[in-house]
């Protein structure tokens, strides 16, 4: 006489889920914005590491640049208004181009460029006018020699050169010729140097210590994202617990709600998740192109573009796993719950 | 189950093939919420029998059970002690499928609150249990529109229940109740949202589909003009049924019915 209640086919659930999703659609958006918040916040971190990785080499060359840069000012005094002039033997290496950089931005007067090999000056955004010289008018008023470049040493006639300037000053990059230039008036400077196994030491110290921050953060934001979801399905299941109460007095089995919110986080976890993984690999992508500029981070990016893809697949996998395991539980909780406590629950 | 259907038999008044056959068989029906000091008796032992085609009102004040019973009867929860029979099946002995489909086939729910689903329209509202038993769409959309009509709604079936009103609402209530044919309508105090000449209409609508469907209303109110219709009232008092009584051998006209 009494009979088992017939399993609904998945369309049915499916119709009844997007109807949900649909008509609800204010709060359906909410949820999503709930689970989009939690994964931009761990695609940002995750995508933050490939580039950073990416952009690992233009950070130490920057560092490795200023570092000759402070050298030679040590000993030439600032450079504020002065006049320096390089000497370049051949092709550039990233560090010398910064080197140039950032000499072209530290306040001189003029910035001379003598191509031995003709090799054109690196492009520079700013700073002191740059002036291409030949050798014989390199020195002239200049506090500064610097000699850079992959080509041999150069094998010039220095008095001339070093007899116009302000002070005898020539720093090299690379290794300083056999027979240096100049006189006892002349200070010569090399600019490239070992690092010192202090120097080597605190380096690893510091890698180390920037692993653990990784480490750190990604917790962090795992944890962010975990709580963020957690709460934006759990309040859309528990709002709902008199719905689930109705559903089971009019014959709805606990298996098709469970089925029911199943759908619907999984349909919310994917729309979430992949908008949320934009939106933090975008926000990633303009903090760093804020700081090391459009060219070098579309260039990283391409270079991470294989862990990037990974990391967004894994940022998507961990919302939608997420969503459906936040929104499942406390669904099938409720699914099971006895139909009249449902009912009066008043969430 | 069939063990206790054979087993209980002996003990119904209104026995199979009696004359008056009999939808409900509560024995002795006990609920206790809570436990330790925060117990709460809210039956202290129910006994009734439901026959099947009548108008059944329960009477009480508030917090006296009627809510409480109505669970039992209408297995949306497990009575602490007791037995309740539907169509004599003892329903302690049905699993969950069994459950929802007695739920799905056997009973019609109208709520003090409505209950509807929101999102729905009053017409998927109405075909909602209809398709949880496994009707399909086209029928049941067929169906849901002949029932909105017979409840007076036939106008306003593509609305949202928060469009309607709330005698709107309770009628869209009602037709959803009645959807899947069932023997029994459950209505806990059914009126008590709606003013004095809407709830009239309520209950004179629940009467209309008792003596036409013939199926077997249960209602519950606090209200004491809601009982000309009935054909039988129990009335019940802390959590005890204590009096029984026919609208006729009321006297309506007395000072508290005013
Ligand atoms: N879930 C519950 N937990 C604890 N006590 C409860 C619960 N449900 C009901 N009660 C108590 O049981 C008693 C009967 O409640 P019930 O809701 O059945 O009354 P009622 O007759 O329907 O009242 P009303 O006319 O106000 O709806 C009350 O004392 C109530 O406080
Ligand atoms: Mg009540």
């Amino acid at each position: 006489m009494i009979k088992e209640q017939v399993q609904l086919p998945l369309h049915v659930a499916l119709t009844v889920a997007m109807q949900g999703i649909r008509i609800r659609f204010g709060r359906s958006v909410v949820t999503i914005l709930g689970v989009a918040l939690g994964i931009a916040f761990l695609m940002a971190m995750l995508a933050g590491m490939a580039l950073n990785r990416g952009v690992a080499g233009e950070d130490r060359a920057r560092a490795e640049a200023r570092r000759m840069l402070n050298f030679l000012t040590v000993e030439s005094g600032s450079l504020d208004g002065k006049t320096a002039s390089i000497i370049c033997t051949g092709p550039l290496d990233p560090f010398e181009e910064r080197l140039v950089g950032q000499l072209s931005a530290a306040g001189l007067e003029e910035l001379r460029w003598t191509a031995l090999a003709g090799t054109p000056p690196p492009a520079v955004s700013s700073g002191a006018p740059f002036r291409q010289t030949y050798l014989s008018g390199a020195g002239d008023g200049a506090s500064a020699l610097i000699v850079m470049g992959a080509g041999p040493p150069p094998d010039i006639v220095w008095e001339p050169v070093l007899a116009g300037m302000r002070k005898q000053l020539a720093a090299f990059t690379r290794a300083i010729p056999a027979s240096p230039p100049g006189d006892a008036h002349t200070t010569i400077v090399s600019l490239s140097r070992e690092p010192s196994a202090d120097e080597r030491e605190r380096a690893a110290a510091e890698k180390r210590r920037a692993a653990a921050r990784q480490l750190w953060v990604i917790v962090i934001s795992l944890a962010v994202t975990v709580i963020g979801i957690s709460n934006a399905m759990l309040m859309s299941v528990t709002e709902r617990f008199r719905e689930i109460g109705t559903m089971k007095c009019l014959g709805a089995l606990s298996s098709f709600i469970r089925m029911l919110f199943l759908i619907e986080s999984a349909f919310v976890g994917a729309v979430g998740s992949v908008a949320g993984c934009a939106a933090g690999a975008l926000f990633a992508a303009l903090a760093y192109t804020g700081i090391y500029g459009l060219a070098l981070t579309t260039r990283s990016a391409y270079g991470q573009l294989s862990s990037l893809a990974l990391y967004a697949a894994a940022a998507v996998a961990a919302g939608m796993v997420l969503s459906v395991v936040a929104a499942i539980y406390p669904a099938s909780v409720a699914s099971r719950m006895v139909p009249a406590n449902a009912l009066r629950s008043n969430v | 189950m069939a063990l206790s259907r054979e087993h209980h038999a002996a003990l119904f008044e209104c026995a199979p093939g009696g004359e008056r056959p009999c939808v409900i068989h509560a024995v002795d029906v006990k609920k206790i919420y809570g436990a330790g000091e925060n117990q709460t008796f809210a039956l202290r032992g129910a006994t009734l029998d439901v026959y099947k085609g009548e108008y059944l009102s329960i009477m009480g004040p508030s917090g006296s059970g009627k809510s409480t019973l109505f669970n039992m009867i209408g297995a949306l929860q497990k009575p602490t002690d007791g037995r309740v029979y539907i169509d004599q099946v003892d329903i302690a002995h049905l699993d969950h499928n069994e459950l929802a489909w007695l739920r799905c086939r056997k009973i019609g729910y109208v709520f003090q609150t409505f209950n509807l689903i929101q999102v729905m329209t009053c017409l998927e509202n109405v075909m909602l249990p209809m398709s949880f038993a496994g009707m399909e769409t086209d029928a049941a959309r067929e169906k849901a529109v002949t029932i909105l009509k017979l409840v007076g709604l036939g106008h306003r079936a593509l609305h949202k229940p928060a469009e309607l009103s709330g005698g709107q609402q309770q009628r869209c209530a009602i037709a959803r109740a009645l959807a899947n044919s069932p023997e029994i309508i459950l209505a806990d105090e059914p009126t008590a949202n709606l003013d004095q000449r809407t709830g009239q209409e309520m209950i004179d609508l629940l009467s209309h589909l008792n003596k036409t469907l013939n199926v077997t209303v249960i209602s519950a109110t606090h209200d004491l003009k809601m009982l000309q219709s009935s054909h039988r009232i129990l009335w019940i008092e802390d959590g005890r049924i204590v009096k029984s009584a026919k609208p006729e051998e009321l006297d309506f006209s007395s000072s508290e019915f005013h």
